[in-house]
């Protein structure tokens, strides 16, 4: 599969980006509309006289600040407790036989098919016993649960790929188990340790289901569930659901600017391979 | 949780005591490697594994316990049985929705599967600007799925959106069409909005895929006089497979259970079209405050999704063998 630039190639690829850029685009035009040119019938594709006023106000007509406080909180604390969690897993199942590793194998993957509908009424209840709805507690305990299981089968891929002669040769040179597993192994697993990241923190910052049923004040809520609820409002004020939108997108773009190399790489050894 | 895993080495020197219930053949041969072993790998697992006990399969357990009970979660807990299980499967409703949640995963998946093949398979060649086209085409899967609904719920708008607007403008139709009021419109649209954000992950993990077929085989296969059509069938679908295989067990899950795209896209209307089984309990659960009805559904869904993944799994095991 190296014949070169074949032409049609470019041709679906552009095709394909099309599909994906015109949504953008729309939403960029949106976005910068005033709401005389919001509701004009045929649409302009693109505002006569364009301005940014959305962006601001939806920090000043509403709770955004809040919104993004709690999203980040929330988020950076479940991908860095998830990634501690998971390469200490993963380190385990790829270097020791041990009773049960088959099994916690196959639970890792099992897990991926509860619908997540069947934890969220359990959630709830258990999470109002202990007086932890709505707070950011019960997201974190939420978004850890979700990404554990599949952020270890990822680590548990790219461990094994690691050739343990790397990990007895540490033991003689008289490393300690969790020094060799913290200082010798793990930072060779950087690409796959990344690619999990960014997938626990997308993983979070695009959840709505829990954030929704588990936080109840504005204060609480997170930056999907705040988008969610500016469609369910009388008249729709698009200019400002799609800025809104537009922000929640930045920080993943920024993550995924900087680190996409990771990603793919990442993948590669990773736990797709099962 | 270093703290465990650090206090070990002193005492790994010896023995130590027998694991629990050596009874079968294998653990009566243990020796004190294996038994290093098996400690170490617990404890390495065991930071997971609470984690995983007190927030999944402890909620799991709950969870079907509250399917037994006719309950509002505060102070009516009223048992009855299997009552809720079978009156869910003989519901004309429910079957309803799985019949629609069914038909919407699968062409979700095609989709995905068919797009995402297709440009990974691009994307893998040699060519320019292949990094600008990955970075673009992987886009959607950075959306959150309220943003993705918003988008297209504006997009398929009557009067003011994009659609109506680009098919009247190119004359495909003349009069403004309601995407999202009629029942057979409505599902193709959010199946393709589902079908934009999903086909990344797809392409991202085939991708993965063909990038760890060692680049030999095909040289070898050259070698041995395959064209392009045969080395696609000799080594890259077999090398593919396996990849496959996990991206179609995972993304058939993960679109049965969907929500959040669907519910704010159509909330499950028009006359049920979209009502998929993930609206179906939420709306039974957090609307009717139906709990233990909802939980009977929720169980029934997983039995249904552990159903696909096993005969995924078998028919991955006959393919091997």
């Amino acid at each position: 599969m190296r014949s070169g630039a074949n032409p049609a190639y470019y041709v679906l690829l552009s095709v394909a980006a099309l599909f994906v850029l015109m949504p953008v685009f729309w939403m960029v035009s949106t976005s910068l509309k005033p709401e005389t040119e919001l509701f004009l019938a045929p649409p302009r594709l693109w505002a006569s006289s364009p301005d940014v006023s959305a962006f601001i106000r939806v920090f000043t007509d509403y709770p955004f600040v809040d919104y993004f406080r709690n999203s980040l909180v929330v988020v950076s604390a479940s991908t860095v407790i998830s990634l501690a969690f998971s390469t200490l897993s993963a380190y385990g199942l790829s270097r020791f036989e041990f009773r049960g590793r088959a099994s916690f194998l196959t639970f890792l993957l099992i897990s991926q098919m509860f619908p997540s509908i069947m934890l969220l009424i359990p959630y709830y209840k258990i999470m109002e016993t202990f007086g932890l709805v709505n707070t950011q507690v019960a997201l974190i305990l939420t978004y850890v649960s979700f990404t554990i299981p599949f952020c270890s089968w990822m680590m548990y891929g790219y461990f094994k790929s690691i050739p343990r002669e790397l990990d007895e040769a540490a033991s003689i040179d008289g490393a300690g188990r969790f020094a060799t597993f913290a200082r010798i192994v793990l930072p060779l697993t950087l690409p796959g340790v990344v690619a999990t990241a960014i997938y626990s923190f997308v993983t979070g910052w695009n959840e709505y289901m829990f954030a929704l049923i588990l936080t109840s004040s504005e204060d609480m809520k997170t930056v999907p569930v705040g988008i969610g609820q500016l469609i369910g409002q009388y008249k729709i004020q698009w200019n400002d659901l799609m800025a809104s939108s537009l922000y929640a997108i930045i920080p993943l773009m920024i993550i995924f600017i900087f680190l996409q190399r990771y990603l793919i790489s990442g993948l590669t050894a990773g736990g797709v391979k099962s | 949780m270093a703290l465990q895993t650090q206090a070990r080495p002193s005492s790994q020197a010896g023995p130590g005591p027998m694991p629990q219930g050596g009874k079968s053949p294998r653990a009566a041969r243990l020796t004190p490697h294996a038994i290093r072993d098996q400690r170490a790998g617990l404890s390495f697992i065991s930071p997971s594994l609470l984690v995983m006990v007190a927030l999944i399969i402890y909620p799991l357990g709950y969870g079907l316990y509250i399917s037994f009970f006719r309950t509002n979660l505060r102070n009516q807990w009223d048992f009855v049985g299997f009552k809720f299980f079978i009156q869910t499967l003989t519901d004309p409703a429910f079957i309803h929705s799985i019949g629609v949640t069914l038909l919407f995963a699968v062409l979700v998946v095609l989709g995905n599967l068919v797009i995402g093949t297709a440009l990974a398979l691009i994307l893998n060649t040699e060519m320019r600007f292949r990094t600008l086209f990955r970075a673009i085409l992987i886009l959607p899967w950075l959306f959150p799925d309220v943003v993705v609904a918003l988008i297209f719920k504006w997009i398929y708008n009557p009067l003011y959106g994009l659609l109506n607007y680009g098919l009247m403008t190119v004359h495909l139709i003349d009069k403004p069409i309601a995407w999202l009021d009629d029942p057979n419109l409505a599902f193709v649209a959010v199946v393709i909005s589902c079908i934009w954000k999903g086909y990344p992950l797809v392409m991202i993990l085939i991708l993965a895929g063909l990038q760890s077929i060692p680049k030999e085989r095909y040289e070898a296969a050259s070698l041995d006089g395959a064209g392009p059509i045969g080395s696609f069938r000799h080594i890259t679908l077999p090398g593919l497979l396996p990849v496959l295989i996990v991206s179609i067990i995972l993304d058939t899950v993960w679109w049965f259970k969907h929500f959040t795209i669907v519910w704010l896209m159509t909330a499950g209307g028009p006359i049920d079209a979209t009502k998929v089984v993930s609206i179906d309990i939420y709306r039974v659960a957090f609307q009717n405050f139906d709990f233990g009805r909802a939980s009977a559904m929720a169980v029934i869904v997983f039995v249904i999704c552990l159903a696909i993944s096993i005969v995924y799994r078998k028919l991955v095991r006959d393919n091997e063998s």
